[in-house]
């Protein structure tokens, strides 16, 4: 039976302590519930909008055009009656206004009459929108009017055709999330694709059909018909529930990222309940040795600290609950732009009850090894004679081990992917492991450094001080801003390789869909010296006669086999590719087709040379031999091929032409208005406007991700401030004989500041050298960039955690600097 | 003019809202040089009566001066020079800075005075009172004789005017009690240092030049 009185006084006698605690788990249950919550929230919209998200039950997708056969089945159905078919096609096109002075790259959505059969395109004017887009009209987002500045009724050249702007689409139901278009939505009706004249082949246009089953129950069957009549797996056909979207493939991998930040926010809160509660049992310690003199047993002690923890779990349970219901009102400010409008962020009962449980268990495990070192507290303690046993190896182990099975069974629950969750848990022990030697060397040095300067020698020997967890803080803090710090630097490095400083020899004009027919008027219309590259549009079949499984392909989070790939033909490196392995890009003996693998598809699926690779081109398949395997040696930014042909192999195949150019950015406009008015079927990508775009897309995700990760910073200045509380006793005693000795106030405040500087920056710097080392090597491996460090930047980093630390280091000890000396010795017995 | 001086002073806690009165109108006088014991059994507040002569507390009525200067109402930064130079402090229970070695303990006051010899004079002291082999270890590695030495060591570095000396026997056996306050003596007689010890020993008033008795917190004899 546990007496409650004797668990209230012991709250009341460790109030400082109490109050950490709670906070602790308040840091893990708002973490925990207010990204449990967002997740469904999304999730939930993303399926109950399921259909409107689609626009349709059976979406069937192709990037050639849709098979006879597949036409036919699906005409046939229509005519039974038993569903309603509407088709469109998506792609980007260089429009002009019709002075010809101002063009601008679009994505085009051309859609047949019924589009769409589920949510509604909604128009600035809130006509019926199939009411306005007729033969001849365009109904366009804001941005190509801001752009061409143009307004409504105004004449725009779309291809060989002449279009009149009719109205402003503000949303539509299966793009809720634009930012990732490289140009605004224009609507235009299908009945005038062929005036458009944009279509030729291998155009990279998405050919969709969308299907409304008039019989929910016919479903199945009809998804059924529809793929026996798809003659080749290049054509996609899902149905709304479980088609892939581009929002749900961008929240899968948001949420993914952030649920890897939450089990590292709840990690170190984790740490800060097991510190806080070790200050709180260690300020209890001659309470406890009382109480085992008087012939209590240890299970009664650990019991009713138990009770403790539990009360103080539960109460910090239900705050960091209501904050979470509080959060949910901010983030949609947060993920303003990023969340489709439908999304209704509320904390379910689902994200509590998981919430509740998983903080309840992370309290328990983190409070498992004060509670268990409580049996080694003996009642000699008293007389001030005795310290307490080691704790028991053993018990320690078991409780580590139990510790790492649970994070490592909700990582697992949470990435769902053994390989990353394994990854994700190597890297973490890693982070650990290496703050926690780094910290223990730098300590030892510390320790046996005098320091000449009286001040810093009473602060490195604060650090010092019994019960200062002066390497549990350093490790936290450590790992914790080594994380932050290296997203910070590679989103840094991403922004400067790519938004800010555009590499001077990489080309930033792109064009695409060049028809070998116009590729010398082409020329000769450019006027400048470009690179050309024939792209052939296929997909791999299969490797060494295995057939690509394109369903799982396509559950993977990177890239993948299943997509349609960009095939090209040379006979010759380019100038930022070596061989990797083999001799030459083709051998000279083999008489069957080749193919030389850019190295990157290995991470897709491992292959060696001589294995085959089979392709499907235009409908035909052809199985080429794996004769070299490149690999690229500058930036990103130069056009690259996964596969290259021997000329004599694709020479003949359907194909457009690639130019890449390097122009002064005054002249893009320009050149793009001269070159899309002698070839309205070319598309034109500015990568420096995209470049733009995508800074901002990473500027917000960086908030966002900064937002979750500041938690963990909270968690570090949390046991910083448990710790000072738990070194109180010796902090009062250091400062009486400071001030007996004639110590000023400023000195003793000095020597408490300049401790937690030393822990600050020690902390931050050691944090920088790991986040340093880990972006170099992302940067280098994973975005093969060139690295900067941002040697200033990473100092003010620095700086602003030191200042943190000392904040929160000087914050908890300035009460004590008004203790005055007599009441201290007074309690000490003196009197 | 003496160096201490206790005018009319009054001290009283308040313990669950009773006051508790532990001086009571005291008033005393320290001349320069002298040895002086203010004696009484436990609870008569002698040792109240040496932290508010000392500064580490303040009287609810009275005054202290030292050398004509009033320093009552000095605030803890404007006691700390006198506390630093001036005054020098043992107590029983030693008061060692823990974290720091003997050698930094004994140095301490006189870093902290900005003295560059503060090491040189603190070896000289340990070497002085038999400590010279021990001035890298722990407070925590000596023994209680061994921490009083280092505490006199301390309190004397700076080679002030005034030491106060709180029961400085009191946590040791006999014999180390007896070489402690021998070489406490005998290095007050070296340097001509005032000496205001508290205690409750017939034996070590016996060796004073004057002996104020407390009772009840009022003077209660002066011989």
């Amino acid at each position: 039976m546990v007496n409650v009185r004797f668990v209230r006084s012991q709250i009341a006698c460790s109030k400082r302590q109490s109050y950490l605690f709670v906070l602790c788990v308040i840091l893990s249950m708002v973490t925990l519930v207010s990204l449990g919550s967002f997740s469904r929230s999304v999730q939930k919209s993303l399926l109950r909008d399921a259909r409107a998200l689609h626009a349709g039950d059976i979406i069937v997708r192709s990037h050639e055009a849709l098979p006879p056969t597949l036409t036919s089945q699906l005409e046939l159905l229509t005519r039974q009656k038993t569903i309603e078919s509407a088709r469109f096609y998506e792609f980007y096109s260089v429009v002009r206004s019709a002075s010809g002075n101002a063009s601008l790259l679009a994505n085009l959505k051309v859609v047949e009459p019924g589009y769409p059969f589920y949510g509604t395109v909604e128009l600035a004017s809130k006509r019926p929108f199939a009411a306005l887009l007729t033969p001849g009209a365009a109904i366009v987002e804001q941005g190509v009017l801001d752009r061409l500045h143009l307004t409504l009724g105004d004449t725009l050249l779309v291809g060989s055709a002449r279009l009149t702007i009719r109205d402003v689409v503000l949303a539509e139901p299966d793009r809720p999330v634009n930012f990732f278009a490289l140009g605004p939505r224009i609507f235009i009706a299908a009945a005038g694709l062929a005036s458009l004249e944009l279509l030729g082949k291998g155009s990279r246009v998405e050919y969709v059909a969308l299907v409304k089953v008039r019989q929910e129950k016919r479903l199945a069957e009809t998804v059924a018909k529809l793929r026996a009549a798809s003659p080749n797996d290049a054509v996609q056909i899902n149905t709304y529930r479980n088609a892939d979207s581009r929002v749900k493939r961008f929240f899968d991998n948001l949420l993914f990222f952030l649920d890897l930040i939450g089990i590292f926010t709840l990690l170190l809160a984790g740490i800060g309940i097991q510190s806080t509660l070790s200050a709180l049992l260690l300020e209890q310690q001659e309470t406890i040795a009382i109480i085992k003199a008087l012939g209590s047993k240890s299970r009664f002690i650990i019991g009713h600290y138990l009770a403790l923890a539990l009360v103080l779990g539960v109460a910090g349970t239900v705050i960091g609950l209501a904050l979470s219901l509080a959060l949910q009102d901010f983030l949609p400010i947060l993920f303003r732009g990023l969340i489709p409008a439908r999304v209704e962020l509320t904390v379910s009962a689902g994200a509590i009850v998981e919430g509740a449980v998983t903080g309840l268990v992370t309290v328990l495990i983190f409070t498992a090894l004060p509670l268990s070192r409580l049996r080694s507290i003996r009642p000699a303690l008293i007389f001030g004679k005795a310290e307490p046993d080691a704790p028991q190896r053993r018990s320690t182990m078991a409780i580590a081990a139990g510790g790492a099975i649970f994070f490592a069974a909700l990582i697992l629950l949470k990435i769902r992917e053994p390989a990353t969750a394994g990854y994700f848990m190597l890297g973490v022990a890693l982070l650990v492991l290496v703050t926690f030697l780094g910290a223990t060397l730098l300590l030892k040095r510390l320790m046996k450094w005098r320091a000449q300067d009286l001040l810093l020698r009473q602060a490195i020997r604060g650090l010092f001080r019994p019960r200062n967890a002066t390497r549990a803080i350093m490790v936290t803090l450590t790992a914790a801003l080594a994380v932050i710090f290296a997203i910070r630097l590679v989103e840094m490095n991403l922004d400067a390789s790519f938004v800010r400083s555009f590499p001077s020899d990489a080309p930033n004009l792109f064009f695409i869909d060049i028809q070998p027919g116009q590729k010398a008027e082409f020329k000769r219309t450019l006027g400048k010296e470009a690179s050309y590259y024939p792209i052939v549009r296929g997909s791999v079949v299969a490797v060494n006669g295995s057939a690509i499984d394109r369903e799982m392909e396509r559950q993977k989070r990177g890239d993948n086999l299943a997509r349609e790939f960009n095939l090209t033909y040379r006979d010759g490196l380019l100038p930022d590719e070596r061989i990797l392995k083999g001799e030459r890009l083709f051998r000279a003996d083999w008489s069957e087709p080749q193919v030389s693998v850019l190295d990157t598809v290995l991470k897709m699926e491992p292959m060696r040379l001589g294995d085959r690779i089979t392709f499907r081109i235009q409908g035909l398949p052809i199985t080429a031999r794996i004769a070299s395997i490149r690999t690229r040696t500058e930036a990103p930014l130069q056009p690259y091929f996964y596969f290259v042909f021997q000329q004599k192999e694709l020479a003949d195949a359907p194909q457009t032409f690639f130019c890449a150019l390097r122009v002064d950015k005054k002249e893009i406009a320009g050149l793009q208005n001269r070159m899309v008015a002698r070839f309205p079927n070319l598309s034109v990508i500015d990568l420096t406007e995209t470049a733009s775009v995508f800074g901002r897309i990473m500027a917000k995700l960086s908030m966002i991700v900064r937002f979750f990760t500041s938690f963990s910073i909270a968690a570090g200045v949390l046991i910083i401030v448990s710790s000072t509380f738990a070194t109180r006793y010796a902090r009062i005693q250091e400062a009486v004989y400071f001030t007996i000795l004639g110590g000023r106030r400023r000195f003793i405040l000095a020597v408490f500041g300049v401790e937690s500087l030393i822990l600050g920056a020690a902390s931050a710097l050691f944090a920088l050298i790991i986040a340093q080392s880990a972006s170099f090597f992302l940067c280098w491996k994973v975005f093969a960039l060139s690295y900067r460090p941002f040697a200033g930047e990473s100092l003010l980093l620095v700086v602003e955690t030191t200042l943190l630390v000392l904040g929160a280091g000087v914050g908890a000890a300035l009460p004590i600097l008004f203790q005055r000396p007599a009441p201290f010795l007074r309690a000490l017995g003196d009197e | 003019m003496p160096i201490l001086e206790a005018r009319n002073v009054s001290k009283s806690y308040s313990i669950d809202g009773r006051p508790i009165t532990v001086l009571d109108d005291v008033c005393l006088t320290v001349a320069a040089g002298e040895f002086l014991v203010v004696r009484g059994a436990s609870g008569s507040g002698k040792s109240t009566l040496l932290t508010i002569l000392s500064g580490l507390d303040r009287p609810d009525l009275g005054r202290i001066v030292m050398e004509g200067k009033d320093i009552t109402e000095l605030s803890e930064d404007d006691l700390a020079p006198l506390r630093n130079k001036s005054f020098g402090f043992v107590f029983q229970a030693f008061h060692l800075v823990p974290s720091l070695s003997v050698l930094e303990n004994v140095m301490f006051p006189a870093e902290l005075y900005g003295d560059r010899h503060a090491e040189a004079k603190a070896q000289a002291l340990l070497d002085r009172v038999g400590l010279s082999q021990r001035a890298s270890s722990l407070p925590h590695q000596l023994s209680g004789g061994e921490k009083q030495r280092c505490a006199i060591c301390r309190a004397l570095i700076n080679e002030p005017r005034l030491v106060f000396a709180d029961e400085p026997t009191g946590n040791l056996d006999s014999a180390n009690g007896d070489a402690v306050l021998k070489l406490l003596l005998e290095l007050r007689r070296e340097r001509r240092t005032t000496l205001l010890l508290v205690t409750h020993s017939v034996e070590i008033a016996s060796l004073a030049d004057r002996v104020v008795t407390l009772r009840d917190g009022r003077i209660a004899g002066n011989i």
